[in-house]
């Protein structure tokens, strides 16, 4: 429809072309509204102006439409760009880890223990995609956010493997698998923290969980560490639960102020 | 690609209402000319394009229920007829039901008599309220009026969000937190029932209402004025006094009648809301029936006070279904939202004034007409109340058989008496 090119031309008439994309916006306009016409037209609207006017009264601003558009492309093109970074990124990146693993091992003839080389750029790597994952699906809808929150475990996990392989097999520490309990202690920090950024409803019930859990935890490592004594450091426990207490108090002393008290009385219960 | 619209809370709930009426809001309005169909048919369309609610299809997921946007013909849409028989016509055209699965959720019919229309509009209430529906209906007359005289397009429909929380937008942070706080489950509670018979499967959906002329309409302000009460407390004591005339309850029994509340009040501009639901139910209660009428408005006035001076009437419990939707899929939120919701087995809704010069097509203003709620399945009654050129009109859609028809009447009779009563002492 001609009443459509002239809409579309006079009110981007002086819009600057950002990186060759106004044509594109311009083509992909003018054919979802002639398409538009089309499926509304079949209804029975036989007036021409006003099926012209009512799909343009659908786009009122084409300038920030247009903007949203050069935008979403860019982003479109970014995400691409950093996707085909990641796959060639990836590849190359094992090649080198790869030499650098023979390298260190043909020069030290250390095999037993340069494999570790190539286990923690793995690590590393695994770590970055899955953490990049975790972020895109925290941008989804919440029902995904469950995926996200398995991937940081499994990246928590993967790296005390790393790490406890290396305090055991390199430096020879004793009882170096309490990296792993201080892993699911990290692991339940990490969680309250992804809660708290996606602003996830009802996250205190997790938090409420997680404190005894962790300090649970605590006690242990500290308790085998010989930091504290296993009595009374039991009292971590209570601790635990007072501050839980502390936060649920808290919490209702903050609604409290939001609790809307009716200023009538019921006049039938008076009586 | 289909479109899909989503599934608003209050779409859900009166989904959820489906035991207990049959959704459809229902108009009536007589013109003394001949209605330009052509130019209806292209409002028509402009204004289901507007509001695609209007074309699209429940479809009840378990998970997250949602509107399918379908195609259309305008001939579905509108039924224009010269029938013989205007009266039975227009009955048989009010008492449809529109599936909420169907493609459509609003029919228009134009019935041609005696070079006069009668235009009457069924649409489904999970797309919108009496409230949405009469702004619908005005600017339905204005962009006709405005098309045929002055060729503008039809086009100005408001649209926008149609989400409940807009009922929040315009309180302060502190008020919005409160509000969203009011976690309290209001349920109508009296077992107090109107006195239709058993239900049966012979059933069938009518109409029935009964006209209050002009002069008493003004009589009822009057003396609602005197005994500091609204039309709508009035209407109330004299519903309350006659059922129960009617039904027979002790004069010391409490009895409760669900009013409905436009929860608009609490939005300053609705420019930029779609059409939507946004209505609630306050609990009239009456302790007694009370030695006369005016003791039983008296007691109304009352209650109705106590909701008056609340700041956020209206918006309990709209937390809590919130809550209930969204932390379980939908089909075991409806389970539970039906454990704790009692439907109030007596309710009134008065839609207000149908202003005759915002209705008037071509310099026509209606002649007679009305609006009224959705047909209610016993033993569930709905009073309604418009006025158009200062003449009320009292309704109650029921489905129902011959000696319902016959109970509504003499409830209607009972009405007019207790009005009358009531107005007695306005010279």
């Amino acid at each position: 429809m001609e009443s459509f090119i002239d809409y579309i031309e006079n009110t981007l008439k002086d819009v600057p072309d950002e990186d060759n994309s106004l044509y594109r916006y311009k083509r992909q306009l003018f054919d979802s509204l002639t398409e538009r016409a089309n499926e509304v037209a079949q209804s029975g609207l036989k007036d021409e102006k006003v099926l012209s006017d009512l799909i343009i009264s659908e786009h009122p601003d084409l300038r920030q439409d247009y903007r949203n558009f050069y935008l979403a492309d860019r982003a479109k093109k970014k995400a691409e760009k950093f996707r085909n970074f990641l796959a060639v990124g990836s590849v190359c990146y094992i090649l080198l880890l790869t030499v650098l693993y023979l390298g260190v091992s043909f020069i030290t003839h250390n095999w037993a223990q340069t494999w570790l080389i190539m286990l923690g750029g793995i690590t590393v790597l695994v770590d970055y995609l899955f953490s990049v994952g975790a972020k895109a699906i925290a941008r989804m809808k919440w029902v995904f956010h469950p995926i996200a929150r398995v991937m940081l475990a499994f990246n928590i996990m993967l790296t005390a493997t790393f790490i406890f392989l290396c305090c055991a097999l390199l430096f020879h520490i004793p009882m170096s698998w309490i990296i792993y309990l201080v892993a699911v202690i990290v692991l339940f920090a990490v969680d309250a923290l992804f809660l708290a950024l996606t602003k996830r409803k009802l996250a205190i019930i997790n938090y409420l969980l997680y404190i005894p859990a962790a300090m649970s935890m605590i006690y242990v490592i500290l308790g085998l560490l010989e930091v504290i004594p296993w009595d009374p450091g039991w009292l971590l426990m209570i601790l635990a639960v007072i501050i839980d207490i502390l936060i649920v108090v808290g919490i209702a002393v903050e609604n409290s102020k939001y609790i809307y008290k009716q200023e009538v009385e019921d006049v039938w219960e008076e009586k | 690609m289909e479109r899909k619209l989503n599934a608003e809370l209050w779409d859900k709930m009166h989904y959820l209402f489906r035991d207990f009426n049959d959704r459809m809001v229902h108009v009536e309005l007589h013109y003394d000319y001949e209605i330009n169909i052509e130019a209806l048919k292209t409002v028509l369309i402009c204004f289901f394009e507007k509001a695609p609610v209007l074309h699209s299809s429940f479809t009840d997921n378990h998970i997250s229920p949602y509107w399918s946007v379908k195609n259309y013909k305008i001939e579905d849409v509108l039924t224009v007829e010269r029938p013989e028989n205007l009266e039975e016509a227009v009955n048989k055209f009010l008492t449809q039901y529109i599936p909420p699965e169907s493609d459509l959720q609003m029919k228009v019919a134009v019935f041609f008599h005696e070079g006069k229309s009668v235009l009457c509009i069924v649409e489904n209430h999970m797309c919108m309220d009496g409230g949405d529906f009469k702004y619908f209906l005005k600017a339905l007359c204005k962009n006709y009026n405005d098309y045929v005289e002055k060729g503008i397009s039809p086009i100005d429909l408001r649209h926008g969000t149609r989400s409940y929380e807009s009922v929040y937008s315009d309180f302060t942070p502190t008020e919005k937190r409160m509000a969203k706080n009011l976690y309290k489950n209001v349920c109508a509670k009296d077992n107090h029932k109107f006195p239709l018979t058993p239900d049966s499967i012979r059933d069938k959906s009518f109409i029935a209402k009964r006209k209050i002329d002009a002069d008493r309409f003004l009589k009822i302000k009057q003396v609602g004025k005197k005994h500091g009460a609204t039309i709508n407390d009035m209407l109330v004591a004299a519903y309350f006094y006659s059922l129960y005339e009617l039904a027979g309850y002790d004069k010391s029994e409490s009895v409760t009648i669900s009013c409905a509340i436009d929860l608009r009040r609490h939005i300053h501009d609705v420019s930029e809301q779609g059409i939507t639901n946004h209505t609630a139910f306050m609990q009239c209660s009456i302790p007694e029936r009370g030695r006369d009428i005016f003791e039983t408005l008296k007691y109304v006035v009352h209650s109705s006070n106590r909701f008056k001076k609340d700041k956020f009437m209206g918006l309990y419990g709209l937390p809590l279904l919130n809550v209930g939707y969204k932390m379980l899929p939908h089909a075991a939120s409806e389970e539970i939202i039906k454990i704790g919701y009692s439907n109030p087995l007596l309710a009134m809704s008065n839609i207000g004034i149908l202003e005759a010069d915002k209705l008037a097509l071509e310099g026509h203003e209606p002649v007679d007409g009305f609006m009224t709620g959705a047909v209610k399945y016993k033993p569930y009654v709905l009073l309604s109340a418009t006025s158009l050129k200062n003449v009320l009109t009292l309704s109650m859609c029921v489905r129902g058989n011959d000696t319902d028809k016959e109970t509504v009447e003499l409830f209607f009779d009972l009405m007019e008496k207790n009005i009358d009563t009531l107005i007695a002492q306005a010279d």
